[in-house]
C-alpha cells in the first residue's frame, strides 16, 4: 500500500458530519506520528483488525495511573507509532478553561506528542493521544509546571467529573463544581495509586437532568434534587397555555407519576407523589422551579457494558444535604469502597457485586436503612427480607 | 511499615512468578496472605512500588502488579 493512499478512510470523510479523518490528515501534514497513525488505521480497515498492542506502562514516577500504554503491532511499517501512549490529564472541574491555559496544554502536547487530542474522553479527562515512552516524564513535568495533573486509569478511582452546575445553570441544586474539586483533592491517593478490584467512577450532576449522565456511567452518582415543593407561578403557567402549550398533554400526561392536575386555569402538583424528574420544569421554566430545600440523591452501581451488561445506578440515599466539607458523603463513600474492595472479585464493579451479594447485604455493610425510594420496581426486587436471626425471633 | 510483610510479599511474588504467569491483581496478593490485614498489605505493596521492587502493569482498564525484573521490555 502506498503511504499516501487511504481510500477506505476517505469514505469516512463523505457525508454531512465533520470527520476525524480530515483532522488526522491535517495533523499528518505536520507530524510524522499522526501520518503513521493515519496509515495504520487505513491498514486496520483493510485487514479488519486493530493493529494496536494493548497495555503495559502506567504512568510517570510516583504514579500508577494516567498513562495508557499502546504499541503498534506493525512497527516495521509504521515506526513513528511503535509506541503511541495516551496521557489522561485531569480536566478542570466543569471543563472550564481560559484560552491561554488551553494554548499551554496544546503547546506542551505539540512538543511531546502527536498533537492529537480527544477533548474530552468519556471519563471527562483531556486525552492526549500518542507519545513515546521517553517523552512521558518530560511531558508530565511540563504539564505539572503548567498546573495540570494526570487523571485516573486502571483499577483506580477515575477522575471525578461534574456538570457545569451553578456556574452556568439555573437548575443547579448543589454546587457540583466545588464538590467535584473537593472529592478529587481528597482522593488523590485512590486516583494515582490503583489498589481497587477494578475501576470506580464518581460523577456529579447538579440536578435530575443529569447532564453528565451520572446515573448510567458511574459507580457512585450524586444527583442534585430538592426536598420541599416545586415552586409554581400560576400566572406564568397561564402564559404558557395562552402561548399554545397543551399543558394536559405535554406536561400532566407525560409526568411519570401523574402527580399533576390542570383544570385550564390552575396547575395543581401533588408533591408527595413527585419523583423530581424535572420534566415539567424543563417544559415550563418560567412557571415552575425546584423547591428551596436543596441537596442530592446518592445512587450506586451504574456502569456501561464491558465485562457484564449495563446497569443504571440505584438510589441508596434519597436526600442528603451537601455542604462543605462533605464529611457525611465522604464517610459513606469510604464505607462503600471498603466493602467493595473487601468483597469484589477482580474486575467486578460495585453494581455487579451488589447484584451478586444482594442489596440487603450491601445496606447492612454500609449501615444504611432500607427505604421505599430504593425500590426500583415494585415486586421485582424484594431484597428486604428478614435476616436468619430475625426469623428465629419471629418463630419463637 | 513491617519490613517482614514486605519481604513476605516479595518472596510470594518470586514463588508465584516461577510459572508463565507473572502479573497479579492486588486481590491475588491479599489472598496469598489470608491472616494479614488487607490495608496493611496494600500499604506494603505501595512501598514496594516506591522501591521499584514491584511495578504496575495496566491494560488501561485493569491494573496488575509485576516484579520489576519481569516487566516486559518495549
Amino acid at each position: 500500500m502506498a503511504k499516501t493512499d487511504t481510500p477506505l478512510l476517505d469514505e469516512l470523510e463523505k457525508g454531512k458530519w465533520p470527520s476525524f479523518v480530515k483532522d488526522l490528515k491535517q495533523a499528518a501534514e505536520k507530524n510524522p506520528m499522526a501520518k503513521d497513525l493515519l496509515h495504520q488505521l487505513e491498514l486496520s480497515y483493510k485487514d479488519k483488525i486493530g493493529h494496536w498492542k494493548h497495555g503495559g506502562i502506567v504512568g510517570v514516577k510516583g504514579y500508577g495511573s494516567g498513562v495508557i500504554g499502546r504499541y503498534s503491532d506493525r512497527p516495521d511499517l509504521f515506526p513513528n507509532v511503535q509506541a503511541f501512549h495516551t496521557m489522561r490529564v485531569n480536566h478542570p472541574t466543569g471543563w472550564f478553561y481560559k484560552t491561554d491555559t488551553l494554548r499551554k496544554l496544546c503547546d506542551i502536547w505539540d512538543k511531546h506528542g502527536s498533537g492529537l487530542t480527544n477533548m474530552h474522553g468519556s471519563t471527562g479527562d483531556a486525552i492526549l493521544l500518542g507519545t513515546t515512552t521517553d517523552h512521558l516524564q518530560s511531558c508530565f513535568d511540563d504539564l505539572s509546571n503548567a498546573g495540570f495533573d494526570l487523571g485516573g486509569s486502571g483499577s483506580a478511582l477515575r477522575t471525578p467529573s461534574a456538570c457545569v452546575g451553578p456556574a452556568r445553570c439555573e437548575w443547579a441544586c448543589i454546587d457540583s463544581l466545588d464538590l467535584c474539586y473537593n472529592l478529587t483533592m481528597t482522593y488523590q491517593d485512590q486516583m494515582h495509586r490503583p489498589m481497587f478490584p477494578y475501576k470506580f467512577k464518581i460523577k456529579i450532576s447538579a440536578c435530575a437532568n443529569d447532564c453528565v449522565a451520572a446515573i448510567a456511567r458511574s459507580d457512585l452518582s450524586i444527583i442534585g434534587t430538592w426536598k420541599d415543593d416545586i415552586r409554581i407561578d400560576q400566572k406564568e403557567v397561564l402564559a404558557c397555555a395562552e402561548a399554545g402549550m397543551n399543558i394536559q398533554k405535554e406536561v400532566c400526561d407525560l409526568c411519570p407519576t401523574r402527580c399533576m392536575e390542570w383544570n385550564g386555569k390552575e396547575l395543581k402538583i401533588y408533591d408527595e407523589d413527585c419523583t423530581r424528574c424535572m420534566h415539567c420544569i424543563n417544559l415550563m421554566p418560567k412557571a415552575l422551579r425546584p423547591g428551596k430545600e436543596k441537596g442530592a440523591s446518592i445512587l450506586v452501581g451504574g456502569k456501561a457494558p464491558i465485562v457484564r451488561g449495563a446497569l443504571l445506578s440505584w438510589v441508596i440515599v434519597p436526600f442528603l444535604k451537601l455542604e462543605p466539607p462533605y464529611d457525611e458523603l465522604k464517610s459513606l463513600i469510604e464505607r462503600i469502597q471498603d466493602w467493595w474492595d473487601e468483597n469484589a472479585k477482580s474486575r467486578e464493579r460495585l453494581g455487579e457485586l451488589i447484584q451478586r451479594l444482594g442489596m440487603r447485604v450491601f445496606l447492612k455493610a454500609v449501615d444504611l436503612p432500607a427505604v421505599p425510594q430504593m425500590v426500583k420496581a415494585p415486586r421485582t426486587n424484594p431484597y428486604v427480607f428478614f435476616w436468619p436471626e430475625d426469623l428465629k425471633k419471629e418463630v419463637k | 511499615m513491617s519490613e517482614d510483610l514486605k519481604a513476605k510479599i516479595t518472596e510470594l511474588f518470586r514463588e508465584k512468578s516461577k510459572g508463565d504467569k507473572k502479573m497479579f491483581y492486588i486481590r491475588d496478593v491479599t489472598k496469598w496472605l489470608p491472616g494479614e490485614d488487607r490495608h496493611a498489605i496494600q500499604n506494603a505493596v505501595k512501598e514496594l512500588l516506591d522501591e521499584e521492587v514491584l511495578k504496575y502493569w495496566s491494560s488501561g482498564s485493569s491494573t496488575y502488579l509485576i516484579l520489576t525484573e519481569f516487566f516486559p521490555k518495549e
